[in-house]
């Protein structure tokens, strides 16, 4: 019987023009989607490959000055900006701390178009003055981006919905039911075997335009044959679920119109509701607090700082008796009271700095214990842990930047306090950045919706219809 | 008839559970809605309160200070949060909520609430702006899909006919019949919304011509999306068949074209990152006058020609101090330079904006999404308004700042100090919105795009209707 069904299925689906329609809209819904993404990915390595030329040419011309500088030749600088200075290097010398992006960034454009990819810590600044937003027009930022994911996780259930929901109830309303129920077959498993077909032809029609968008679009199947495996894997069992969605409701349900109202309502709770009432839980169970009232927070310490900047210098250098000692001259000058006191400013901040960080994390563990209860979300979550643009990824980033920021800063500290003068030998000993993305598993993601596709179907078996569909029709 | 057939009609729908229950799943969602939202109004506003005053009075404590180093301590503006965006958040998670204004840089609003969330955030927010411009428009679809079809399918429409029913008369009373209940649920809605809003301590804000206007504008949003499913309903033999194309047609306007709009916009006319923004700023300055250098060529410049235009020989013998002088001059190129370039940024939006409007051709959700959020002053231009004010305000407090400082020290006075009480002086950080007349003249491109819009969809469906 699955013989005869898989034959007839195939026929029908190339006579009605079913397969043909659904890959050429594939084609340019996948293709659109990944040029925009690879767009975005272009943009943003650019940007980043401009700043580490335009450092590169910094770099030069400094090096030249100090060339000069220490064999005693002049040059037409002001004191203040001299690159023996070490305040000078650290201050307008900073590091392109960036954030490369993954080769499959273009997959999901997650938080990418939010959140800055570079930036350049210096030696005075303090953590709170980087900003890592993104200069986004917020306009953009709410509509959000045409990728991928979006065709994935949005259009792909609509595509299996309008082609799936009436697969029994279409024989019921042409009075072929009858006919079928004289086979011998369960009217199930015929249902099962006949939506397989189709999921069958619909994984092959997007494995295959898949394939041939990437081809098109260079990509590197050799390096990166694990992620497309990936991304396959999570559109087969997302894929699967909403077949499993449409086979239960077929079963259930009786008539097209309310089959498809079924389909469209699980759509909508678990694309649309599920996600917004989610985030809205996790935001009023732990409530940021308020970066305004940080603000005040922050101005008056900063102000109360300044006005005992002389003290907090003295403490600070009972702290670091190794910077009183080393230096013969014992100047002190509104650097040395500066930096002392950012790092008064910076310690006594701390807390409240923390509580954001504590809070967002809380959300995050929320949202992602909640996100089973859609497979919309596992998918999103999981996309934008390969793309490498999860909030995640770039919460990492922020706090490796930070860290490398007290590194570059910590590394200036001894010849500031020592009143030593950088040279060019000490310019290879500047520390330098590498980001690192964390991996994160993806094998749990796509086994717990599998589950839940299992479990529907094992639902649909073990719980019968009310009533006896062959009925309906005579009634 | 259209009476009959409206009476008919609405107690079909009363009597469909389906209908029923969604009814009541809506009314319960914008319920939950306008709770949050009420809630989330009334901390950010409190929080706004309390940020400005504690600001204030940092700035006004600060004690004995040189002017400028005052003005390098600088103080922030707040962005207030208007009534109506109880109704539509528009862009304000995206937008920040406070500007540092201090001496020689204009600095972008500072803190994202979106970049302080989850991942989940960019879903959308359960507010009454995600219900109105997304959830109704699919309760219309599933209550009117198949208002006509049915007719068809159930073989009533020729017994209809054979009555000498006009066509165009039963779609009305059916196209009313639909309406009634959205109509209920966005009265409701308005109406709460109006009587928290005026029981809030700060009424005054608040209007409710402007909640008519966006009242008015949902209106038109519904009307056309009723057109729009009641069109397709009449030219599909089946209900499943035209359930689904009404649904493709949902997706494509709500949720394709906006996010298609956006990649587009952006392609074509991109912004530049928030470090290559700082430095072609930085590239301007260099080339010009700065007032903490009295070595570079523009310096000497305008050393010269105040020496002349006062007609003395040296810059002590001026009646104010000079250093300060030219720090006021730096101060003013600096702040044009801002100006050139806040203005490239701004011209680029308007380009993108420019496509957003091509595109509200095909998807009304784009002429209703930017109408709503500007009614409710949580809109770009607004947001844009708002920076634009505190940039002038910085421009007057450093004026302000260096008149003083000129006035009373002289030449080389650097450790001159401005009493305690002189930082009361400065006038407080006022910001007017836009009113809504104002609003309307710069959307008046949406509100013709909708008016064509909503003419165009019931002409069509009286054309498609004449005679079923």
């Amino acid at each position: 019987m699955l013989r005869y069904n898989f034959k007839y299925e195939w026929l029908l689906l190339i006579r009605n023009r079913w397969i043909q329609l659904l890959s050429i809209l594939l084609f340019f819904l996948f293709g659109f989607a990944v040029y925009n993404g690879i767009q975005k990915v272009e943009a943003r390595q650019a940007t980043i490959n401009n700043a580490l030329d335009d450092l590169k040419t910094q770099e030069t011309a400094t090096l030249a000055v100090l060339d000069s500088l220490e064999n005693g030749q002049k040059v037409s600088l002001s004191r203040w900006r001299l690159p023996s200075r070490p305040v000078v290097i650290g201050n307008y010398l900073p590091r392109v701390v960036h954030m490369p992006a993954k080769s499959t960034a273009f997959i999901a454009t997650g938080q990418s178009d939010l959140f800055a990819h570079y930036v350049k810590p210096t030696v005075t600044g303090d953590d709170l003055s980087i900003s890592y937003t993104e200069m986004t027009s917020p306009v953009q930022l709410l509509f959000g981006s045409f990728d991928l994911a979006f065709v994935i996780i949005y259009l792909l259930p609509l595509l299996i919905i309008a082609f799936s929901f009436n697969v029994l109830a279409a024989e019921r309303e042409s009075g072929t039911l009858k006919l079928l129920a004289s086979q011998p077959i369960r009217i199930r498993t015929w249902v099962l075997q006949k939506l397989g077909l189709r999921f069958f032809w619909l994984i092959l029609c997007i494995s295959v335009t898949l394939i041939i968008v990437f081809a098109i679009s260079s990509f590197d199947f050799a390096a990166n044959w694990s992620a497309l495996l990936t991304l396959l894997g999570y559109i087969i069992v997302y894929a699967l679920f909403w077949f499993v969605l449409a086979f239960a409701t077929n079963i259930w349900i009786h008539s097209s119109a309310k089959n498809a109202i079924a389909l469209i309502g699980f759509w909508v709770i678990f694309v649309l509701l599920s996600p917004s009432i989610l985030n809205q839980l996790s935001t009023s169970l732990y409530p940021m607090p308020s970066r305004t009232l940080m603000l005040n927070q922050m101005r008056t310490l900063k102000a109360e700082a300044s006005k005992k900047q002389d003290e907090i210098l003295d403490s600070y250098l009972r702290d670091h008796p190794e910077y009183a000692i080393n230096d013969s001259t014992q100047t002190r000058n509104f650097y040395h009271r500066y930096m002392a006191t950012q790092n008064l400013v910076k310690e006594e901040l701390r807390p409240v700095v923390e509580k954001f960080d504590t809070q967002l994390r809380k959300q995050q563990e929320w949202a992602y214990t909640f996100s089973w209860l859609s497979p919309a979300l596992v998918v999103q979550n999981g996309l934008n842990r390969l793309a490498g643009t999860s909030e995640k990824d770039y919460q990492s980033f922020k706090s490796q930047s930070l860290a490398f920021a007290t590194q570059w800063r910590d590394f200036f500290l001894p010849y500031m306090f020592n009143n030593q003068e950088f040279k060019k030998s000490d310019y290879k000993n500047l520390p330098a950045f590498a980001h690192e993305y964390q991996e994160s598993g993806n094998l749990l993601s796509m086994i717990g919706l599998l589950m839940m596709s299992v479990i529907v179907v094992v639902l649909v078996f073990a719980l019968k219809p009310k009533k006896s569909p062959i009925n309906i029709v005579a009634s | 008839m259209i009476l009959h057939t409206f009476r008919k009609e609405t107690k079909e729908l009363w009597r469909d559970g389906r209908v029923r229950i969604a009814f009541v799943i809506v009314l319960l969602l914008t319920a939950i809605a306008v709770f949050i939202s009420t809630n989330h109004y009334e901390n950010i506003n409190a929080q706004y309160v309390e940020a400005s005053a504690n600001e204030r009075e940092v700035w006004d404590n600060q004690g004995e200070k040189n002017p400028h180093s005052a003005a390098h301590y600088g103080t922030y503006a707040f962005k207030p949060k208007y009534p109506l965006s109880l109704i539509d958040q528009g862009v304000d998670k995206y937008a920040g909520t406070s500007i540092f204004l201090e001496a020689h840089n204009r600095n972008e609003a500072q803190f994202i609430a979106a970049s302080d969330q989850t991942g989940l955030a960019r879903f959308g927010d359960l507010t009454p702006d995600f219900i109105l411009l997304f959830i109704i428009p699919l309760l219309l679809i599933l209550i009117a899909y198949n208002s006509i079809t049915k007719e068809k399918e159930r073989g009533t429409l020729t017994l209809l006919n054979s009555q000498g029913a006009v066509g165009w008369k039963i779609v009305f009373g059916k196209w009313l019949a639909i309406f009634f209940p959205v109509f209920i649920i966005l009265f409701v809605l308005f109406l709460i919304t109006g009587l928290i809003l005026s029981n809030l301590p700060d009424f005054g804000v608040f209007s409710w011509s402007s909640l008519m206007t966006l009242f008015i504008a949902y209106i038109i949003y519904y009307s056309i999306f009723i057109n729009l499913v009641l069109i397709i309903s009449a030219t599909v033999k089946k209900s499943g068949i035209a359930l689904v194309l009404s649904l493709s047609v949902w997706i494509l306007i709500c949720l394709v074209l906006p996010k298609a709009a956006s990649n587009l916009a952006e392609y074509k006319y991109p912004y530049p990152t928030r470090q290559e923004f700082a430095e072609n700023i930085a590239k301007d300055r260099k080339l010009g006058l700065d007032g903490h250098n009295p070595w570079s060529a523009a310096a000497k410049k305008l050393e010269e020609e105040t020496l002349k235009e006062y007609g003395v020989d040296s810059l002590s013998q001026l009646p104010f101090n000079y250093d300060a002088y030219r720090m006021q001059k730096g101060e003013e190129h600096e702040a044009e330079i801002y100006f050139k370039h806040y203005k490239l940024l701004k011209t680029q939006y308007s380009n993108q904006s420019s496509i957003y409007k091509i595109l509200a051709i095909v998807s009304p959700y784009l002429p209703t999404r930017f109408l709503s959020m500007a009614i409710a002053k949580t809109d770009y231009n607004t947001h844009w308004d708002f920076s634009d004010a505190a940039e002038n305000y910085r421009i007057q407090t450093q004026k302000f700042l260096n008149d003083h400082f000129a006035k009373e020290s002289k030449l080389g006075e650097w450790d001159f100090k401005a009493d305690a009480g002189f930082w009361k002086q400065l006038p407080k950080f006022n910001y007017e919105p836009p009113s809504l007349l104002e609003t309307m003249k710069t959307n008046s491109a949406s509100i013709i795009i909708m008016l064509i819009w909503v003419f165009g969809s019931f002409t069509a469906l009286f054309f498609t209707t004449k005679s079923l």
